[in-house]
């Protein structure tokens, strides 16, 4: 009897399980969804930036999937794309670990079936994260990671939107060199800072390569682990080698330490100039107060460019009601929006979920981007984007001023920085 | 020879916050054999509990590493009576793992109620004042911890050493169950050393954010240090402690300079393993 009673139990249990499945089948082929994968590290000592990226492409998703026909970005002024398909994102943590990264990569193509992956902010995830979408022929489009190393590996699926550390090393150093043909100044030797990972490394290589190719003296090459407890040893070295100027790549919390290091060795260089790093975080700027002050880094986006690209403003809004605090977009969270956008206006223009006929298009096109400095996005062979571009600014009570290229700039540059003691 | 004088100096600043982390772990080892992993967490939470206080009510660490303190001692109470004290007496590993589960929780409480991002007091009172000692400098927070540390871990020798209830403590220490026969309440003990450990860890929280940032991954390079140390020192001696910090404090600074940044955690990490296979008691046990 109580056989019977667990068969018939067993079986009740069975049919509701396929109908259930059924019905979401259902739902699923009805809804008309295309499934994006995103990976940043939500967690982690870069959390930070990787909040902020995630919610950068919920706010173009927003843009894509509803109509707001007042925002002047492609595909806003029409709900969806491939007439009536919705995005649906499907969020991932990589946590800043490459292990975790490239798992988390294949959960979501094998597991969760996305079209593609947005990410991953850490260059050192995006390499292996790549690879993982490389070797299944699906797009992986990267916004922010700046390791000039991800464009030269001769892959076909992966495309960049922001600048490289190539190119804004070889920025830098055309800053110094107009400086000190402009400003009379005479900065020779050079230094970097850099975390141990994939993105310093490479930024390093190629800021050492960008410096002694403009017959600039590289007299300090400094690693440090990230998250580190102290970053003294780091900065008597600096502090020892005296280079005239410093170029860092510290993300987040390091950043802060190597400054608030700095102040307390009473060191610091006649110039700093930093990548994708710290130094673009607002609120970092605003956490250091006077400390920040007078450092200077590349800049895709900040709200002192608004007046160069005005479809920001609309898209921004959108963007701070998914972050807290609300912040305005920045050059790394910026370009993860930018990379949304379009891998939509790619799908959109292919007519079809064809990967094959998107990556084709992907590099035959030139895209209209309004959120780029640029304007425009265009993929060179190995995915990078030969229009972006960035100004260097300075920052400069709370506010980031720009000082190079001279078409864009609106102040001049305070050089050199003012000691520590000189400042309040 | 300044230079060389200013990085010794710098280690030994860096080794005095150490110590300070570090005493409190090898007093639980020592005393109960538990492995605190949440140490780590408890240094995050005193971090915390600063910069809010420092936050919304205008208090400077100076003063609210006091606070700190006190949170971190009852929450590590608290801790010992939910947490530890069902599991003295079972295998090591059960209390290890614990430890381990709550540091979890503790993160994770921590990512979800104040977010993954760092906070950073602006405006402390000595936050990046100098002390200019003619070619060399001293950092006014860090020599504050540093006298901060050796004042308290002095105190905890003399207390551990000169007073009934630390007598009591090495007794519980050396077999609880002769301990107990003697009429020492060893639960009380145990109670009362965790809290110690927790407090020790949370005056060093409590006054960091005068330089570095809060955030919930804070506390875990410390740890990991503190283990070394702990391991280094011997468990369960202080002085041991104190002495394997700065041991840990020099070489870091010392190879970070003369090797390359980059090699000053492979020194520390390494000099431990040496340490551990010539004589796995550490440098000062016993």
């Amino acid at each position: 009897m109580s056989k019977r009673w667990g068969r018939v139990i067993a079986s009740i249990i069975v049919i509701a399980l396929l109908a259930g499945f059924a019905v979401s089948g259902v739902a699923c082929a009805e809804e008309k969804v295309i499934k994006i994968g995103t990976l940043f590290p939500l967690t982690g000592p870069v959390a930070l930036a990787g909040q902020r990226c995630k919610a950068a492409v919920e706010a173009a998703v927003e843009v894509i999937n509803n109509s707001y026909p007042d925002i002047p970005v492609p595909l806003a002024d029409q709900e969806g794309i491939l007439d009536g398909y919705k995005i649906v994102l499907i969020h991932a943590d990589h946590q800043g670990k490459p292990d975790v990264g490239k798992s988390e990569a294949e959960r979501l193509f094998d597991q969760e079936g996305v079209f593609a992956i947005i990410g991953s902010y850490n260059s050192a995830v995006t390499k292996p994260a790549s690879m993982v979408a490389e070797r299944r022929k699906r797009i992986f489009m990267c916004g922010a990671s700046s390791s000039a190393e991800l464009t030269k590996r001769g892959t076909r699926y992966f495309f960049r939107i922001a600048p490289t550390d190539e190119t804004e090393s070889i920025e830098f150093v055309n800053f110094i060199k107009w400086l000190n043909e402009t400003e009379g100044t005479n900065y020779k030797t050079f230094g970097v800072i850099y975390e141990n990972t994939e993105f310093g490394k490479h930024a390093a290589q190629e800021a050492k390569k960008a410096i002694e190719e403009a017959g600039f003296e590289y007299v300090a090459d400094v690693a440090f682990n990230p998250g580190a407890t102290n970053l003294n040893s780091e900065v008597q070295m600096l502090k020892g080698k005296n280079p005239d100027v410093v170029f860092g790549a510290c993300l987040g919390a390091d950043y802060i330490l190597w400054i608030k290091t700095m102040k307390q060795l009473s060191w610091l260089p006649k110039v700093s100039l930093n990548y994708c790093s710290g130094y673009q975080d607002p609120l970092i700027a605003q956490q250091l107060g006077g400390d920040g002050d007078y450092f200077m880094g590349t800049t895709g986006y900040s709200p002192e460019l608004a007046e160069l690209m005005p479809a920001v403003a609309p898209v921004e809004e959108i963007y701070k009601s998914k972050i807290d605090p609300p912040v305005p977009f920045d050059s790394d969270s910026i370009q993860e929006a930018v990379a949304m956008l379009v891998l939509a206006q790619a799908i959109e223009k292919v007519g079809s979920l064809d990967t094959e006929k998107i990556v084709d298009a992907l590099y035959a096109n030139e895209w209209d981007s309004p959120l780029s400095l640029g304007g425009k996005v265009a993929f060179a062979p190995g995915g990078q984007n030969i229009k972006a571009m960035s100004t260097i600014t300075q920052l400069i009570g709370g506010e980031y001023r720009r000082v190079f290229p001279e078409e864009f700039a609106n102040a001049e540059p305070v050089v050199p920085m003012p000691s520590w003691d000189q400042r309040k | 020879m300044a230079i060389f004088l200013q990085v010794v100096l710098d280690g030994l600043l860096n080794g005095m916050l150490y110590a300070l982390i570090t005493v409190g772990l090898s007093l639980i080892w020592g005393v109960m054999d538990v492995i605190n992993f949440a140490h780590g967490e408890f240094l995050m939470v005193a971090m915390y509990v600063t910069y809010w206080l420092g936050f919304l009510m205008n208090v400077d660490p100076l003063i609210s590493w006091i606070a700190s303190a006190a949170f971190v001692f009852i929450l590590s109470v608290i801790v010992y009576k939910l947490v530890i004290s069902p599991l003295i007496g079972k295998p090591p590993l059960s209390a290890l793992l614990a430890t381990f589960g709550l540091s979890m929780l503790i993160k994770n409480i921590c990512l979800n109620r104040f977010s993954p991002n760092f906070k950073l007091l602006s405006d402390t009172y000595l936050g990046g004042r100098v002390i200019p000692m003619g070619d060399l400098i001293l950092p006014l927070p860090q020599l504050v911890i540093a006298i901060v540390s050796l004042i308290v871990i002095t105190c905890i020798y003399r207390f551990m050493t000169r007073s009934r209830t630390g007598w009591a403590i090495q007794a519980t220490a050396m077999d609880r169950d002769a301990a107990e026969l003697m009429g020492i309440d060893t639960s009380k003990i145990y109670a009362l050393v965790f809290g110690i450990g927790g407090a020790c860890v949370g005056i060093a929280g409590g006054l960091l954010p005068m330089y570095m940032p809060v955030h919930p991954e804070a506390g875990s390079l410390f740890s990991l240090i503190a283990f070394v140390c702990v391991a280094l020192g011997g468990f369960g001696s202080i002085v041991g402690s104190l002495l394997a910090a700065i041991l840990v404090g020099l070489v870091e600074a010392l190879v970070g300079f003369y090797v390359a940044p980059i090699f000053k955690y492979v020194a520390v990490f390494g000099l431990y393993l040496i340490v551990i296979l010539i004589r796995p008691k550490g440098l000062f046990g016993w």
